[in-house]
């Protein structure tokens, strides 16, 4: 989605072209974002009314809220990543013959994945350290490295996602979404 | 001050080899972070902001704001809207253009996003302005203009990360909004009257429509401006009365809007469960991709900081002895430049690190900073070369070249640049809505 952030609804590819069993299994951390979108949305609009009706909120919500979002953010990730949904600038894409322009989407993938290699390794670091802390959520108690090894666990994922992109743009180009 | 200057001078090549802009500004702000306090400093500072980030409860106002317009988009209520506004607007010279433009406001009032407005208001109001024999020129400029209004009219997707970058009130900035939008409504209606007067056959008048037709017109659209009451009502603290007793955060704002929408295109039977998915994925991804760019442009915020960018760039300002007025004509004329090549968000994630401490240092309000620079955004939206709003209307309606839309859009972006400049010599017209808060 080139230039087209946070502009949603100017047609764009949402699910690859992968068929069979493989095709769901690929798209099931994108439905689990979903999922939990829509639940964070009931979720508030519940919170509201309880609060305003019967003046009895959901004392949980802020802390669930921040944690769907740390799943519909990361478990999203990867398939952006391969649909090549990030923002761009495409500005200088006449400047770039065929050949130069495959050349570039090679490096860039390939670095893009490399380089996401060392915040997974860092987050999954700093998630390891709560395990050893202890460290609890406020109100629920839910263990916070469980959340630390998600979003590590995604961000190694998508890593993996860039460099794959790279390799099949050598190898099998045109099973490339771009 | 040269570190960073350098550091922004690889982020602009980074980005133009088509890396994400995402992890240009990661990789540079982490690299000239490094460089400054040491590889662990800094890859410690990134670690614990991809943590926080994606654990932040302000920022779940975006999912929700992007969900609310996704639904409204497909729950089909820009024909109603459309509709309703010509009803009161057709019979006039120019009208039907007229109705477009109130029509998109009424759009962008639930919807956070210029290109979703223009490409929904095209499907419906390029049809009725071809039949009534409107020239490809006036309606297809109205339509693009009139869809730029949807980033400033609340809720807006772009407010939303300008309010997050600068930590500035999500909420007073939506409240701001609304004036510049109302005024950018009347500068529109107004270039389309300049565009008939001058000729006539640009727009001739359509029929007039009864009183009685006009109230059934609006009860097509009562939902979509309860909706909208509801949504900024609750913000700015409008409905914190018995029996409702409702003020939102901007999150909750969100996430009635987002619940209320689906609720009225689930009731007008135009969303199945396919759709309903497919509406989620898509506001999920969107969502992952923004979150991605927030968390670049944050390490390279702090790189931009800790380098001392912004206290340099204010030293020089005082040593060449400008006025305030003087460096901010300079920056909107920077951005004006820049929205020529540039796409919106880009734009802004690029700069406002950068000029947003400076602003603020020579005393400007953030709030009216955030507005000011969505308008000149707006504005880079029909700004040739690369007017975004202008090729998407070229996508959509296909048989007219950008070259004529170009051309019916420059007196919308002349009324344009005529606003920008009362905002910025009025100030007020911005202020005193949130600061009544």
């Amino acid at each position: 989605m080139s230039g087209t952030f946070g502009e949603p609804g100017v047609g764009e590819t949402v699910s690859p072209r992968v068929p069979g069993v493989w095709g769901y299994v690929v798209m099931l951390p994108t439905w689990l974002a979903a999922l939990t979108l829509f639940v964070l949305m009931a979720m508030t609009f519940a919170d509201v009314i309880l609060r305003s009706v019967a003046n009895d909120p959901i004392e949980s919500a802020t802390e669930l809220t921040r944690l769907f979002m740390a799943i519909i953010v990361f478990s999203a990730l990867p398939m952006v990543s391969w649909n090549g949904q990030h923002i761009i600038v495409d500005l200088m894409d006449p400047l770039f013959a065929r050949r130069a322009a495959r050349v570039r989407d090679i490096v860039i993938d390939l670095f893009c994945g490399v380089i996401l290699l060392w915040p997974a390794k860092r987050v999954w670091d700093l998630a390891e350290r709560a395990r050893d802390f202890g460290d609890v959520t406020e109100y629920l108690g839910f263990p916070q490295y469980v959340i630390g090894w998600f979003i590590a666990a995604f961000t190694l994922l998508t890593a993996t996602v860039f460099i794959a992109r790279g390799l099949m743009r050598v190898f099998a180009r045109s099973k490339v979404p771009d | 001050m040269l570190v960073s200057v350098l550091g922004f001078a690889a982020v602009l090549v980074l980005v133009f080899l088509r890396m994400p802009i995402a992890i240009a500004m990661g990789v540079v702000g982490f690299v000239g972070y490094a460089e400054i306090r040491g590889f662990r400093a800094s890859i410690s500072m990134v670690g614990r902001l991809v943590i926080d980030t994606a654990q932040n409860y302000g920022l779940s106002v975006v999912p929700l704001f992007i969900l609310m317009g996704l639904f409204v988009s497909k729950g089909g209520l820009s024909r109603e809207l459309y509709q309703a506004s010509y009803a009161f607007l057709g019979h006039l010279r120019g009208g039907l253009a007229m109705a477009t433009i109130c029509a998109c406001a009424g759009f962008s009032a639930i919807c956070g996003s210029s290109l979703a407005t223009a490409a929904t208001m095209s499907k419906v109001a390029m049809p009725q302005m071809r039949q009534y024999g409107y020239n490809d020129r006036l309606s297809t400029a109205s339509i693009a203009a009139g869809g730029t209004l949807g980033i400033l009219i609340p809720p807006s997707v772009i407010l939303v990360i300008y309010g997050l970058l600068t930590e500035t009130s999500i909420g007073k900035l939506f409240i701001a909004g609304i004036v510049p939008g109302l005024l950018g409504v009347a500068f529109y209606l107004l270039a389309v009257q300049w565009t008939v007067v001058r000729d006539p056959e640009a727009g001739p008048a359509g029929e007039r429509t009864s009183w009685g037709e006009r109230v059934a017109a609006l009860r097509g659209v009562w939902a979509v401006l309860l909706l909208f009451f509801l949504v900024i009502g609750g913000l700015y603290g409008a409905l914190d009365f018995w029996p409702l007793n409702l003020t939102f955060s901007p999150t909750e704002a969100a996430g009635m809007g987002a619940a209320g929408a689906f609720l009225i295109a689930l009731s007008r039977g135009s969303l199945n469960l396919r759709g309903t998915v497919q509406v989620l994925v898509e506001a999920a991804q969107t969502t992952a991709a923004l979150f991605a760019v927030l968390i670049g442009a944050w390490v390279f915020s702090n790189f931009v900081n800790l380098a001392g960018l912004p206290e340099a760039l204010q030293d020089v300002v005082t040593g060449a002895g400008l006025a305030p007025m003087a460096v901010m004509a300079m920056i909107l004329l920077i951005y004006v430049a820049l929205g020529c090549v540039f796409e919106s968000l880009s734009m802004l994630l690029l700069t406002v690190p950068i000029f947003f401490p400076l602003v603020i240092g020579l005393g400007f309000d953030p709030v009216w900073f955030g507005i000011v620079v969505v308008v000149v955004t707006e504005i880079s939206l029909i700004t040739p070369p690369v007017g975004l709003n202008v090729f998407v209307l070229k996508g959509v309606v296909g048989d007219v070249s950008t070259a004529t839309i170009f051309k019916g859009v420059t007196p919308f972006w002349v009324v344009d640049i005529l606003r920008l400049a009362l905002l910025v010599l009025v100030p007020s017209l911005v202020l005193f809505l949130p600061n009544s808060m």
